[in-house]
This record gives C-alpha cells, sequence and structure tokens, in this order.
C-alpha cells in the first residue's frame, strides 16, 4: 500500500489497525509541537498562506508589480473568467488530458499485467527494469526526446511512417494532433510504472482463491472478472484517482517546453492557464480566480474519489 | 531466457502447444513495452554520439561515434556548474524532507493530542493543493525575501513535504510500541528516544524517501522555472530548456545536454535499480 493510498483511500484493513492501545492520554505537552514546528511553518509560509493570499487576490485586480496598486474588483475575475472561451476550451482541454491517460495509466498496464503473470525468473527482472525507467526521466528530458524522435522532417517517427507509406504527421505543430502528442508523452512516462504497480497486486493475490474457482470449473476469464479484477480494485482506484487528480498537472512541462499552449490553444489545459495569466500576460487576479476554481474542482473530485474508494474497494482481509 | 517455473506460477502453463504459443505471446508483449519505454533513451545516447553528417542516420550505433557534441554544449552553457547545483540543491532538498519529515512524524506517533487529527489532516492536504494555485502568492514571496536567482530560494519552500511525512509516519507506526513505552518508562528523554531508538530502525523508509526526494527535486522544473534568471544560478533542466530555445534543431548537441542532464539520475538507477523501483512501487508517485 503506497502512502498516498493510506492516506487518502484507506482501507477498511488499515482503519481497524489498533492505535497503540496501551498510549493513554497525556496532559498538556509543548514537545510534540517542537517537533511539529519546523513541517508546521513551512506548509503554512509556502502552501496556506498563499492560498489564502491568491483567494484574496482572486478579487483584486495586479499586475504582479509592488510598485503598482492592488485594485478590488469583487466578482469582476469570476464573471469575465466564465465569459471567456479560452477557459472553457482550457477546461475542455484538462478533460481530454486527464481521459486521454487512462489508457495509459490504467487500463493498458492492468491487462497486461493479468496477461502475463506467469512470467518469472530473470526474464521477468529485465523487463521490470526496463519498462520502469521512464519514471525517473525528468519531464524536460521526455519532453526533448519526445521532440527528436516525433521532429516533423527527420524524426525516426517520421521516417518510419514515410517507409510505411503513411503522410507526414505535425505531432507538435498541428492542432488536431498536438494534445494527444502530449497526452501520449504524459503516459509515456506512466505505463511501465503502472504496470508494476498491478503486477505487484495480482502476485499478491491468495493463489488459494484461484485454485478453488479452477476446481469449480471457472474459466480464465471468469477467475479474471470474478477474483482478479475485485481483488485489484484497490490498485485500479488508486492509479484512477492520482490520474483523475495530478494528471493535468504531469503535463504540465510537456505543455510549457514543447508548445506554449499552442498550436491555436489547443494544448493550453487549465494549469497552463493560470500559468500564463500569472506570468505572461501578468494579470494576478485572473490567475488567482482560475486557480480557485481549478482547486474547488479538484477538491470535489478528490473528496468523490474517495468517497468512491471507501464504498467500492475491495480488500482481501 | 524463458525460464518457467511451474511450481510457484500460479497458473502452471503446461508445456503443450497452446501453452508454448500463450509464452510466446507474454514475451512478445513485455518486449513491445521494453522497447517502447527503453527506446527514446537508447535513441537519445545514439543520437548524442553521432558526428553532425551522420546526424540524421537511422543506423542503430553511429559508424564513428565522437564525443564533439558533449564538447559543443559544455562551450555553450554553463553545464557542469549547472549540475552542480541541481546536485545541490537535490541533496538538500532531500536531506531536509527527511529531517522535518522526521521530527514531524515521531510527534505524531509519539504523543497523542487534541490536535492530532487536524494536524494530520492538515499535512495531508497540502499534497492536493496544486502549485500553480499558490505560485503567484510564492513567487512574491520569494522575491521579498530575495530568494529570486539563488539555490536557497529553490531548496526552502520544498524543505518539508507531505509525502515525507506521511511516508515516514506509515513507516513508524509499524515499529513496536512496546520498545517505545519501555523507554519512556525508563525516563529516556523524547529527544533521546528518537535518534536511538527509532531512527536507526527507520533506515528502510528513510532510505526510500531519500531516493524519491532526491529524484524529484532533480527532476523539478516548475519552481526553478519561476525563480531562476542566469544560467550559471539555475538547475539542469532550466539549462536544458535554455538550450533547446538557443539551438533547438542541433540534435546532436541537444541530446548531450539531455544525456549530461538525466546521466546522474540514470547512474543512480543502474546502481540502486531494485530499490529505487521498490521505494517508487511502496509510496506512490508524487
Amino acid at each position: 500500500m503506497t502512502s498516498f493510498q493510506a492516506e487518502f483511500a484507506p482501507s477498511k484493513a488499515a482503519a481497524a489497525t489498533p492505535m497503540r492501545a496501551a498510549r493513554l492520554r497525556e496532559p498538556f505537552s509543548i514537545a510534540p509541537w517542537i517537533y511539529l514546528a519546523p513541517t508546521l511553518a513551512l506548509l503554512m509560509i509556502w502552501t496556506y498562506v498563499p492560498l489564502v493570499e491568491a483567494f484574496k487576490l482572486s478579487f483584486y485586480q495586479w499586475n504582479m508589480l509592488p510598485t503598482s496598486p492592488q485594485r478590488y474588483v469583487g466578482l469582476k475575475n469570476y464573471e469575465r473568467l466564465i465569459a471567456l472561451p479560452e477557459m472553457r476550451n482550457a477546461l475542455w482541454n484538462t478533460l481530454y488530458y486527464t481521459l486521454g491517460l487512462f489508457p495509459m495509466s490504467v487500463i493498458i498496464p492492468l491487462f497486461v499485467a493479468i496477461w502475463t503473470q506467469d512470467l518469472t525468473g530473470r526474464a521477468r527482472k529485465i523487463y521490470r527494469a526496463l519498462i520502469f525507467v521512464p519514471m525517473i526521466v525528468a519531464p524536460v528530458v521526455a519532453a526533448i526526446l519526445w521532440r527528436w524522435l516525433l521532429n516533423e522532417d527527420q524524426g525516426i517517427v517520421t521516417l518510419g511512417l514515410d517507409w510505411l507509406g503513411f503522410d507526414r504527421i505535425g505531432f507538435l505543430t498541428d492542432p488536431r494532433y498536438a494534445l494527444a502528442t502530449l497526452t501520449w508523452i504524459t503516459g509515456w512516462k506512466l505505463i511501465g510504472f503502472s504496470t508494476l504497480l498491478f503486477s505487484a497486486a495480482n502476485a499478491g493475490i491468495n493463489s488459494a482463491y484461484i485454485e478453488a474457482a479452477r476446481i469449480d470449473g471457472a474459466s480464465r476469464w471468469g477467475i479474471i472478472r470474478d477474483i482478479r479484477l475485485p481483488l485489484l480494485s484497490p490498485t485500479i482506484l488508486l492509479l484512477s484517482m492520482m490520474t483523475i487528480l495530478f494528471g493535468a498537472q504531469w503535463s504540465f512541462a510537456y505543455i510549457r517546453v514543447l508548445t506554449d499552449g499552442g498550436p491555436l490553444k489547443s494544448t493550453t489545459n487549465i494549469f497552463y492557464l493560470l500559468y500564463q495569466y500569472g506570468f505572461e500576460t501578468l494579470s494576478a487576479g485572473w490567475s488567482s480566480a482560475a486557480g480557485m476554481i481549478a482547486f474547488a474542482g479538484f477538491g470535489l473530485l478528490a473528496a468523490g474519489c474517495m468517497w468512491l474508494t471507501k464504498r467500492f474497494a475491495v480488500y482481501d482481509n | 531466457m524463458t525460464i518457467e517455473n511451474p511450481a510457484s506460477s500460479p497458473e502452471p502453463s503446461s508445456m503443450t502447444a497452446p501453452g508454448l504459443v500463450r509464452r510466446l505471446a507474454v514475451h512478445a508483449m513485455m518486449i513491445l513495452l521494453s522497447v517502447l519505454s527503453i527506446f527514446p533513451i537508447y535513441w537519445m545516447i545514439v543520437t548524442s554520439l553521432r558526428p553532425a553528417n551522420e546526424i540524421f542516420s537511422t543506423a542503430l550505433w553511429p559508424a564513428s561515434p565522437t564525443l564533439e557534441n558533449y564538447a559543443f554544449v559544455l562551450t555553450r552553457i554553463p553545464m557542469l556548474q549547472m549540475l552542480l547545483n541541481t546536485a545541490v540543491v537535490a541533496a538538500f532538498t532531500a536531506g531536509l524532507q527527511v529531517v522535518t519529515g522526521m521530527l514531524a512524524a515521531y510527534a505524531l506517533v509519539r504523543w497523542r493530542m487534541r490536535l492530532s487529527g487536524v494536524v494530520h489532516g492538515l499535512i495531508a492536504l497540502s499534497w492536493l493543493v496544486p502549485f500553480q494555485v499558490t505560485m503567484i502568492p510564492n513567487y512574491v514571496l520569494a522575491s521579498q525575501l530575495g530568494l529570486l536567482d539563488t539555490l536557497t530560494g529553490l531548496i526552502i519552500p520544498n524543505a518539508a513535504h507531505a509525502f515525507a511525512v506521511l511516508m515516514l509516519y506509515h513507516g513508524m507506526r509499524s515499529f513496536p510500541s512496546e520498545i517505545l513505552e519501555a523507554a519512556r518508562i525508563d525516563g529516556a528523554r523524547s529527544w533521546k528516544i528518537l535518534w536511538q531508538i527509532v531512527v536507526p530502525n527507520m533506515g528502510a523508509p528513510i532510505a526510500s524517501l531519500s531516493i524519491i526526494a532526491f529524484i524529484s527535486a532533480w527532476n523539478e522544473y516548475f519552481w526553478p522555472l519561476l525563480l531562476s534568471r542566469k544560467p550559471e544560478n539555475s538547475v539542469v533542466q532550466i539549462g536544458l530548456q535554455m538550450f533547446m530555445t538557443q539551438e533547438g534543431n542541433l540534435w546532436g548537441p541537444l541530446m548531450a545536454a539531455a544525456c549530461l542532464a538525466s546521466l546522474p539520475i540514470l547512474v543512480v538507477y543502474l546502481v540502486l535499480q531494485r530499490h529505487v523501483i521498490e521505494s517508487f512501487m511502496k509510496s506512490g508517485i508524487r
């Protein structure tokens, strides 16, 4: 179980773990607060106070210059944003990134892991070592190497398409393909890692269940559907939750390095829009208002995901 | 290559023809996935070794490999300085996250406070605040503190992370409480218990956290993007992006720069491969 899972998708098993039963309630002590101070101070200074400030800024107009005044404009920033087609476009693209990641972060890895469960020994170790590598490659490096592979003139993928007799594709320059390309690069980093997570979870399934089902005459598919998938549900939900909550953030570096949100804003997602409003057009108010909308939206999604996990995850305990 | 061990395999496939076909298909799928994962990196390395007249070649290995692309990179951007900066930032970030995380996790495990739940929640929820939402106030604060274009500015805001606290917290909770109780009854101070009993037994989670924190700090792009001004004060990810903007289509040098930027991480991976994979698997994505 990962830390993320333990925290945001608590299992019944984890909840049932007895918290040090012998521990008695002690009188107030200053000691724990001293231990907590560095972490709490840093999180306050760099996360929570800025969050409140961003909320405040979302009602102001300000160009981020320390010398220029902040002007209170009430809900105007929000009203403008909701009316802007840019904002709607960015939200749609965010949805596209998130849904587009699912095949690579959940669906394909799940089936590859089940399909390849018999692998053992040396071969398994080698595959494991190889498919994990993209996970630790820096996003900027990943962006640059895919930019080379997909280069419209001499990239190896383009040459491959030529060889197969297909037309060349402007992977990063054609508004029809750029969004799919960036989603692919984001997913490329995850596919191997997700496969390994599913493999580990799948290998952890008690083989007695499988044996019993086989003796009862269950088919291979029947075993997958009725035993493996339910018992893999915590991992499925974990990876789905991470994809939903962080997928659009993971793509930020690729957008920044490769397309700057273009062509024709086709790859701008909500997080990139925040960045552009803040650091390109220097409108702190708009950026903060869009940030609050994103924060509220993702907060609701997170709550929904946790509820779903509590309700539907099946644990073998 | 195909060592099958029927005894440990949950669904032993016999040596019949369908079993063999299935096994071949399994290997085919894993080979496809491996090539997909590793080929882009292989191609980066090969391209970086090609001389200028071979750059568009599709041969799997250059006819006359050369290091001239690397030499070119070193003359154009202060690559070595940036690598050093990145190493400093990543090492300090990882070290500080271990220390702050350890202290906070210990407080949550050792004491039962009225506000434990609130504190725990506050730490955990900070994970869900997207950095892009707080970036403007963060940037303003950093500039007021004079942290723009400094390495300190890159380190401090990341010196504590929810992930670090929670990972160590879950590691520490499995620590047998009887030992802690016994030490307390013996009158040991909490500080002494932490350093003499808890920390020496937390080797595995500390190592995992250090690996993950170091790699994520090395790969971090967004905060340096806001904070950095001069290349010599910046980290390698920013240098790489600047180099791409200036020399975008000099593929050989660009790939050489990308190789230099990933080299330390790939070396760590080669040496600690099993540990790296297991750390990430245990702790999830960050």
